[in-house]
């Protein structure tokens, strides 16, 4: 009986339905947060640790990134004539410590986070696909 | 006018001129009940494609709402702002296995879902969409309605128990707990609408309500019952089991309640049924305490316009009702169980009886006549 006797009025409902109705009605800033997925793309934080990439003519070949990975992920394979490593993401727990570790700076972390695949064997990503050539500034 | 549907499509038949000459037939093979029996399945079928239709409708609108409140978009993807959702919906369940548990009561099992969407479908029949826009107008309306909404809650029981699943039989249960403990106060505050009207068929509580006060305040029974209409939305509400009193699903403590088992099309029956008594029940609101189709001034308005129009006042005055059912879903949380029970037998059933009294004495006394 306390309840209703205090509650008779439903104060605490019909603030919270005022609450919902201004969002309806957009009063007020009110973005939308969500976005069409496939279709739009939200911006990631510039030091979000994506999918690698080396730079081609940086990287020699050196190991380092190899050595210092805690999963074991990286091996450095020979690619037209030169060295270079060969992520299993499939492994790969994005720590960074390869990219950290690169005496050429030639290993970055891209903001690429769509990364889904089929099979296992697509998770390896050789340097067919992990190579970029840095455009060098005029 | 006309007493219901059947007649206005007689009429309409023989204004075209086919009436006429198809009855001769008819008659001339001594078989006119076919005839009649025709007319009337063209009519449940109408009804039948209505109700389907909003239904769809009704989940895609819930999404949208849902989705509003919650600064989203909804489905957008398929059709013009997501209008097909629906129908993939429905593609998707036909798709989907059709499981029955290894140790669960195989016909209970499968006869629940049609038990719970025929009583959601037959609660259509007495509900007048509009001037003459009805299918049966029966002497005993409302107590049909109450009755039939009643049904449901055998078929959730035999659907939670029959899934030999302990959460589902604990949804079932409380879904029945709920239902009874509600019905009684829904009930109560429908008879005070029916010493008003002195009669039970919706066809004339509906027309008691037809007419002003002062020429512009509308003589809807909300203003003569204005507890009455909030223990009747409240009641009924927890009687569609929507959110402030899901009992019946709530999936973070049942899992999904009494139909945790259910897979592909029985699962969508279900579903089905509960938007179809969303919108009955919201009309049932609507005939009783909103005026139905009647509206001021609809008199003045040529014959022929009169089913057209009072057709489009009853919905937009029940889809008025379901936002509002929506807008409270997503704006409160789920009550507790003791606190549902309680607010039922220890709050609404004193009110509604208080509520019953008071029209009672006041009618004896003749304030309103």
């Amino acid at each position: 009986m306390t309840w209703i006797t205090k509650n008779w009025t439903m104060v605490g409902i019909i603030q919270g339905l005022i609450v919902t109705m201004k969002h309806i009605l957009r009063i007020g800033n009110r973005p939308t947060v969500t976005v069409q997925y496939p279709y739009q793309k939200m911006k990631v934080s510039p030091r979000f640790r994506g999918l690698h990439a080396v730079d081609e003519d940086a990287c020699i070949g050196c190991g380092i990134c190899e050595v210092n990975c805690p999963n074991g992920t990286i091996q450095i394979v020979k690619y037209k004539t030169r060295w270079y490593p060969q992520v299993n993401i499939g492994m790969c727990m994005f720590c960074g410590l390869c990219v950290d570790v690169c005496p050429m700076n030639a290993m970055k972390m891209t903001g690429n986070y769509e990364t889904a695949d089929y099979t296992r064997e697509s998770l390896v990503y050789g340097p067919d696909r992990l190579l970029f050539k840095k455009e060098v500034k005029q | 006018m006309f007493a219901n549907a059947y007649e206005l499509i007689v009429f309409t038949l023989n204004y075209i001129g086919i009436y006429e000459p198809v009855n001769n037939t008819f008659k001339t093979l001594g078989i006119e009940y076919v005839l009649r029996i025709i007319i009337v399945l063209v009519e449940i079928a109408i009804l039948f494609v209505f109700a389907l239709l909003t239904i769809m409708f009704l989940t895609w609108m819930e999404r949208k709402v849902v989705a509003m409140v919650q600064a989203r978009y909804g489905p957008m993807v398929t059709g013009p702002r997501g209008l097909l959702q629906p129908v993939m919906d429905g593609v998707k369940l036909i798709g989907k296995e059709d499981i029955i548990p290894a140790k669960a009561d195989r016909w209970v099992f499968t006869l629940a879902p049609f038990l719970v969407f025929i009583p959601a479908l037959l609660i259509f029949i007495p509900l007048p969409f509009g001037e003459s826009l009805i299918i049966s107008d029966l002497s005993v309306g409302l107590l049909y309605l109450i009755a039939i909404s009643a049904v449901s809650p055998i078929a959730i029981l035999l659907a939670g128990w029959a899934s030999n699943n302990k959460y589902s039989l604990m949804g079932a249960m409380r879904a029945v707990a709920q239902d009874i403990s509600y019905t009684i106060p829904l009930a109560i505050s429908a008879i005070a609408i029916v010493l008003f009207t002195g009669s039970l068929s919706t066809v004339e509580i509906v027309t008691a309500q037809n007419g002003t006060w002062f020429g512009f305040i509308p003589k809807w029974f909300i203003f003569l019952q204005p507890l009455g209409f909030v223990l009747f939305l409240i009641a009924s509400i927890a009687e569609m089991g929507r959110i402030p009193f899901d009992f019946q699903e709530s999936e973070q403590e049942l899992v999904a309640g009494f139909f945790t088992e259910y897979s592909g099309m029985k699962f969508a029956m279900f579903f089905l049924a509960e938007y179809a008594h969303l919108f009955s029940v919201s009309a049932i609101v609507v005939t009783l305490f909103l005026g139905g189709w009647s509206f001021p001034y609809i008199s003045l308005l040529p014959a022929a316009l009169v089913p057209l129009v009072s057709l489009g006042v009853f919905l937009v005055k029940t889809y008025a009702v379901i936002f509002f059912a929506m807008w409270l879903r997503d704006t409160v949380p789920r009550v507790r169980i003791d606190q549902l029970l309680s607010l039922g037998w220890k709050i609404m059933i004193p009110l509604a009886l208080l509520n019953l009294l008071v029209t009672g004495f006041l009618l004896t006394v003749g304030v309103f006549q």
